[in-house]
């Protein structure tokens, strides 16, 4: 007579042997497909920025943010309004500049606030790809706030509470310097310093600006703006001879078309 | 469903050698009407080959139980290894000669010579490829007196395609072959079978799902399903017995029970 119960256990190992080989590949077909969507997923991450730097390069969604905010802080008809404005002012300087891709885009001291708590990696003049990416994040936000504010009013007051924010940050703007400052003794970026000498000379304090601006030549020698800054530091000193030499000399070199019409302006008198 | 539906269903498939239990399949009725043609034919032999457990035994008995009333015909189921006996046993059947002593392949030929028995008598040899090479060879040269027309049956091995090459190659004038069942094919012989003693109950238990198990685990083999069908029963039975067979159920028979009855078999080696 059969021994149906030990049939019945024989039966249930041969059925757990042969869901073995069924389970590992069910297993590791799973684990492929989380492996591959994970790292589809992190690569359309780093994808998303890169797009967007693309569009904020082109220098008219930059100056349309300047126009909201000129709109925004008349509404809100703020002291800090006037920083935003003046600090937006284009010279003939910057407009050279924004053309070039080069460091004025970046925007206001929200940014720098923002740089304080990311850690963005190291960029130089040198490399227009480096500096692509950290003109990624505050330049997103940006053009999301236009396009939101376009087409939805509601937004638009979250939209004004930021620009808020930034013109309180802008209260603080000798703070703010002198944490740039430490965070260039940091890492030695040339961005940085610039950033302090064009500041410190927006201040009038043309000493520290004249310095920075040398110290930034010193680290890299082929920024235009930083080389401008010097210039107009030394004529601002009363130390006219001198920027023409350093202006002409560094012509000689680069070919920097903003250079020659500040070296114009200086030459003529436009510029004292 | 009682307990001895179960027993009769389990007795169906007991492995024996009967022309009543024969079940009609289209193909192999189709096989078996070209062999009973071939016997009508001038022919010297009829090699019927597959692998075992294909139904080669059951055509030869169905073979002879539908001849012997028409013609003279001879089963050898069990093959007769010694040769003298050999031809004295077909000397004593075909030709009523009784011979005492050793009786060789000389005298067995004086004996087909000098014989007047009519009509062509028909050997059947079963298992044929128990036969040594000699024989086989002296076999031959029987069927080229047409005096006996013999059919044999050989398992399909790689061995046994040689002897039949090389030994009836120019004579044999018909070969069949037979194979196993396709699922179809299995789930009418299961029902057929099981109508036939009268246990429609257990052929419904059969679905397209469960022949098709069991022609897996088969491969179509008719030996082995009467084997695992066997096992199957019994098993039920079991059940029945100790009134479990709520837990199996009745109305289909579970893949469960089937792959049970395989491991008790041998078929899966669990």
């Amino acid at each position: 007579m059969l021994n149906t119960r030990e049939l019945e256990s024989r039966w249930l190992k041969y059925k757990i042997k042969s869901y073995i080989p069924h389970t590992i590949i069910t297993l590791s077909s799973v684990i492929i497909i989380a492996v591959i969507s994970v790292f589809f997923t992190f690569d359309e991450e780093n994808q998303t920025p890169l797009i967007a730097v693309n569009k904020t390069i082109e220098p008219k969604p930059k100056q349309g943010i300047a126009i909201e905010i000129t709109k925004e802080t008349q509404e809100n008809k703020t002291k800090t309004t006037n920083e935003a404005l003046s600090y937006k002012e284009p010279t003939p300087q910057k407009a050279i500049a924004t053309d070039k891709n080069s460091l004025t885009l970046t925007p206001s001291l929200g940014f720098i606030k923002n740089m304080q708590h990311s850690n963005i990696p190291y960029y130089t003049h040198e490399s227009p790809k480096q500096e692509k990416k950290i003109l990624t994040q505050e330049p997103v936000e940006e053009v999301q706030d236009l396009t939101v504010r376009e087409s939805n009013q509601g937004i638009q007051k979250e939209a004004q509470e930021e620009v808020q924010k930034i013109t309180i940050n802008r209260r603080n703007i000798v703070d703010d310097i002198q944490h740039i400052i430490k965070r260039f003794k940091k890492n030695n970026n040339p961005a940085l310093s610039l950033f302090v000498a064009k500041k410190y000379y927006e201040l009038g304090d043309y000493h520290k600006a004249y310095n920075y601006a040398l110290i930034t030549n010193q680290i890299n020698s082929e920024i235009d703006a930083s080389w401008i800054v010097f210039a107009k530091s030394l004529v601002k000193l009363n130390e006219k001879n001198m920027a023409i030499k350093t202006l002409k000399e560094y012509i000689k070199s680069s070919h920097s078309s903003s250079a020659q019409i500040l070296l114009d302006e200086i030459v003529s008198g436009k510029f004292k | 469903m009682s307990t001895s539906i179960y027993i009769n269903s389990k007795n169906v498939f007991l492995d024996t050698v009967s022309s009543k239990d024969y079940v009609q399949l289209d193909r192999v009725s189709t096989i078996y009407q070209s062999l009973k043609d071939s016997i009508k034919k001038p022919l010297k032999m009829i090699l019927l080959y597959g692998k075992p457990g294909t139904g080669k035994s059951m055509f030869l008995t169905k073979l002879f139980n539908d001849l012997s009333s028409s013609q003279i015909v001879y089963l050898y189921q069990t093959p007769i290894l010694d040769e003298s006996e050999f031809y004295k046993t077909l000397a004593q059947d075909i030709f009523s000669t009784k011979y005492n002593g050793e009786l060789n392949f000389t005298q067995f030929m004086k004996i087909v010579e000098n014989s007047d028995i009519g009509s062509i008598p028909v050997v059947l040899l079963d298992e044929a490829q128990l036969y040594s090479d000699v024989l086989m060879e002296k076999i031959r040269l029987i069927s080229d007196t047409r005096t006996i027309k013999f059919v044999i049956t050989l398992h399909k091995t790689e061995k046994e395609d040689l002897v039949a090459k090389e030994h009836f190659q120019t004579r044999i004038w018909e070969t069949i072959e037979l194979e196993n069942a396709s699922s179809t094919e299995l789930k009418i012989y299961i029902q057929k079978k099981l109508m036939k003693a009268n246990c429609f109950d257990s052929a419904n238990m059969f679905t397209a799902k469960s022949v098709h198990r069991i022609h897996k685990l088969t491969n179509g083999n008719y030996r082995d399903t009467n084997k695992l069908l066997y096992a199957l029963f019994d098993i039920y039975s079991i059940y029945d017995d100790n009134n479990q067979l709520s837990t199996i159920g009745t109305t289909q028979v579970p893949i469960k029970l089937i792959e049970m009855s395989a491991i008790h078999t041998g078929l899966i080696n669990a």
